[in-house]
């Protein structure tokens, strides 16, 4: 049996940032994963708290923590202290890679989407920061000919709606030059964006007809690589602003997250297992020794003082849904759900979330996993992630947040078991 | 056919596959994996086969090690393929790739002959005609196979046993990669027992789309496995093509009883040499090796779910540097890059 200190099941976000967290205290961190997690599903952006349960507007992700009253959410679990620590542990993380995030705990944050709605976000790339389109005396929504997913048209309207008629608001639309093959997307263009000259040619073209100083709405295609260069030749050779609007996967943002978290733990030597489908634990005495993957040869088994737990919710395969009940499918913990016939709410977005959304695993307040008594289940087992019980990221916008604080909380502590 | 690898429900259209498709991101002329393997495959009708999206995919396997949800898109691809074959006629190109080691058995007696051959500027042009690339060096017939050299061999007996599979490549064109694995077992007090009666994997006969000779081949060489492994002996793979093939690639693609218990016993040679570590039983007695070294992990090793055990073996060697290439798909995949109109995109 191979042996490690901390063993990570899951490799979206909250599974990366606990490995990283881990390693700061462990040496042998190993993270096994099965697919790669939903990081570029998503736009890449770290959401902490934007609408109270109420539906309300939060003034901004810490006076947000500071008035979540859930006893049940994973924040109030962690505590508002721990959630800013791993924020800002991942601010860092992003700062010494060389793609510093921008965005704080202190003011609320706007993303701009391919709807041209706003949404309020904590820590995102400064590519998405969507704070020119306040000041900007003019804003330009950029598509590309070819590419589906992004109607400048209509981002114009959305952003019309909020932002009010006064602004001079123009479309500008340009051929990808990548007529040829396939539907073009996001990471096409990106890939194109990749290379300096095709910048170049990109920022000619819009100097032709914008003056400086727009806002340049356009989708994620500055670059695939976690770095700014695009940006900052694209500004420099402009003069205008560009905002990398959220949109649909392919998220270009959120594969540059993913490529850099995943450089990040090579860097410090953690062990990355892909195509390890985790199927089961050996349990003793309320202590996890090992867990096993089974592979179409045999069965491998792996071998830990503490391990974390952050396989996702319903998309990621970390809670299984059946007619009537749900569970969790390597360790068999109790998932709290409400009663069958609540799952469901029959309006579509509801201003306090989806029954079903809350859907989980409770845990204590290290984030360990407790029974409907609140016993714990597993001493060195430490849940981080969507597969936590109490919370519903789409209405509350908390997306990545709660991946982000739960990750790097379970990873610390993991870290720091001692046999 | 395994009803298992028919996974295309399973798809969610995430398009995470497509994002690290190598072939998607060479060539824009592909649809990706997500849309040649589980969207086309809910269109496909046996005997009705027409779509060619299928010759892009060169069977790497990125999109498996990709999907968070467990669909076998590249086996879905190359089970298009092989519907398609049933009723379409295969190229001299496809026929010459997929049977090297009929080739080999004509041409390793005569190597030096085979290999003056086919490196003269009309072989080289004939092959370009049949679209077989001669700008880059073929891979040599060795003068003497693996097993011809094995058995001038004079090893040491211990009870530890294991029988090697090795393959084409390293049969008849890298002997010396077998007669080294020879060395570091025999180091390790096991004797290495090489049957000759194995054939091909197969691997190269899936991907062009041969599945009958492939299945064949599956079914021979799992009665001869079974042989060895009813009695208990580990089977050792160095290829890791050879590896994924008869563990995982014959049980997704056909359903040969037993497959799943010889597959148990069948080890990558670097695995097994840390399992012996594991054990304490491993010789570590190295000599140092001064100087950095890249290691590329293949693709058909990281979906086999074991990390990469060649890294953490070579960790062990004093003063040996061991540098990661992260550099995903090599591009070749086999002899995907030896074809003229693929070329470019290898």
């Amino acid at each position: 049996m191979r042996q490690y200190d901390v063993i990570v099941i899951g490799g979206g976000l909250a599974g990366l940032l606990a490995a990283a967290a881990a390693r700061k205290s462990a040496d042998k961190v190993l993270v096994l994963q099965k697919g790669v997690g939903a990081i570029a599903v998503g736009g890449g952006s770290i959401d902490v708290l934007g609408y109270g349960t109420d539906g309300r507007l939060l003034p901004g992700p810490q006076a947000g923590l500071a008035m979540l009253t859930a006893p049940e959410h994973p924040y109030s679990k962690i505590g508002a202290c721990l959630v800013a620590e791993g924020l800002y542990f991942f601010s860092e993380l992003t700062a010494k890679a060389g793609y510093p995030y921008g965005g704080s705990l202190s003011t609320r944050g706007w993303l701009v989407t391919a709807l041209g709605t706003l949404k309020p976000s904590a820590f995102f790339p400064r590519s998405m920061d969507a704070s020119a389109l306040g000041t900007a005396p003019e804003i330009a929504v950029l598509g590309f000919n070819e590419m589906k997913d992004f109607y400048p048209e209509l981002v114009v309207q959305g952003l019309k709606q909020r932002l009010g008629t006064n602004k001079k608001y123009r479309i500008i639309r340009i051929p990808s030059g990548l007529a040829a093959g396939r539907d073009v997307n996001s990471l096409d263009i990106a890939r194109n964006l990749d290379h300096p000259a095709n910048r170049q040619a990109l920022a000619l073209q819009l100097k032709r007809t914008l003056p400086a100083g727009t806002a340049i709405v356009l989708p994620p295609v500055l670059g695939t690589k976690p770095d700014y260069e695009a940006l900052i030749q694209l500004e420099q050779e402009t003069g205008c602003v560009f905002i990398e609007a959220a949109g649909l996967p392919p998220a270009v943002t959120g594969l540059r997250l993913q490529s850099l978290l995943i450089n990040h733990l090579r860097d410090e030597g953690v062990e990355i297992m892909e195509q390890a489908d985790v199927t089961g634990a050996l349990v003793e005495d309320g202590v996890c020794r090992a867990v096993y993957t089974d592979n179409f040869d045999r069965r491998r088994t792996y071998g830990a003082r503490a391990f974390v737990l952050a396989t996702g919710g319903f998309y990621g395969g970390g809670l299984l849904a059946g007619i009537e009940t749900v569970t969790e499918p390597i360790f068999h913990l109790p998932v709290r759900t409400a009663p069958r016939d609540e799952w469901g709410s029959e309006s579509l977005l509801p201003e306090d979330g989806q029954p079903f959304a809350k859907t989980g695993i409770a845990v204590d307040a290290s984030l360990r996993p407790v029974n409907a008594a609140g016993d714990i289940q597993l001493n060195n087992l430490y849940i981080a992630g969507r597969n936590l019980a109490g919370y519903d990221n789409c209405m509350e916008k908390s997306g990545n947040g709660v991946a982000v604080a739960s990750g790097y909380y379970a990873g610390k502590l993991a870290g720091e078991v001692r046999a | 056919m395994n009803h298992e690898a028919q996974s295309a429900d399973k798809c969610i259209a995430c398009s995470s596959c497509t994002v690290c498709c190598p072939v998607a991101e060479a060539t824009r002329e592909y649809v990706g994996p997500k849309m040649a393997g589980p969207v086309m495959d809910r269109f496909r009708r046996p005997g009705q086969q027409n779509d060619v999206t299928f010759e892009y995919c060169s069977n790497c396997k990125n999109c498996d090690i990709t999907c968070p949800s467990g669909v076998s898109v590249s086996t879905l691809n190359m089970l298009a393929k092989n519907e398609y074959y049933k009723t379409h006629r295969h190229t001299v190109q496809d026929w010459l790739l997929s049977h090297i080691e009929t080739l080999a058995k004509i041409a390793s007696p005569i190597a030096a002959l085979a290999n003056l051959g086919r490196d003269n500027p009309l072989s080289a042009l004939i092959l370009e005609k049949l679209g077989v690339v001669t700008s880059m060096p073929m891979p040599k017939f060795a003068s003497r196979t693996f097993l011809q050299e094995f058995k001038r061999l004079k090893q040491q007996s211990y009870p530890d046993k294991v029988v090697f599979f090795p393959g084409c490549f390293i049969s008849y064109n890298a002997p010396q990669v077998g007669l080294d694995l020879v060395a570091v077992m025999q180091a390790n007090r096991h004797e290495v027992i090489v049957p000759d009666s194995f054939k091909c994997c197969g691997s190269p006969l899936v991907v062009n789309g041969y599945m009958d000779d492939a299945r064949k081949n599956a079914e021979h060489n799992l009665k001869e496995l079974k042989k060895w492994t009813d009695q208990g002996y580990p089977i050792i793979t160095c290829c890791t093509s050879c590896g994924l093939m008869i563990k995982q690639e014959y049980q997704e693609l056909f359903e040969i009883p037993g497959n799943k218990e010889v597959a148990a016993k069948i080890y990558d040679a670097q695995e097994y040499l840390l399992e012996l570590m594991d054990a304490g039983k491993l010789n570590t007695a190295f000599s140092p090796v001064e100087g950095r070294y890249l290691y590329h992990a293949p693709c058909h090793l990281r979906v086999q779910g074991m990390g990469r055990p060649a890294v953490e073996l070579l960790r062990l060697v004093p003063k040996l540097e061991i540098v990661e290439a992260n550099a995903g798909c090599c591009g070749l995949s086999g002899n995907y890059g030896f074809k003229t109109d693929k070329l470019p995109i290898a």
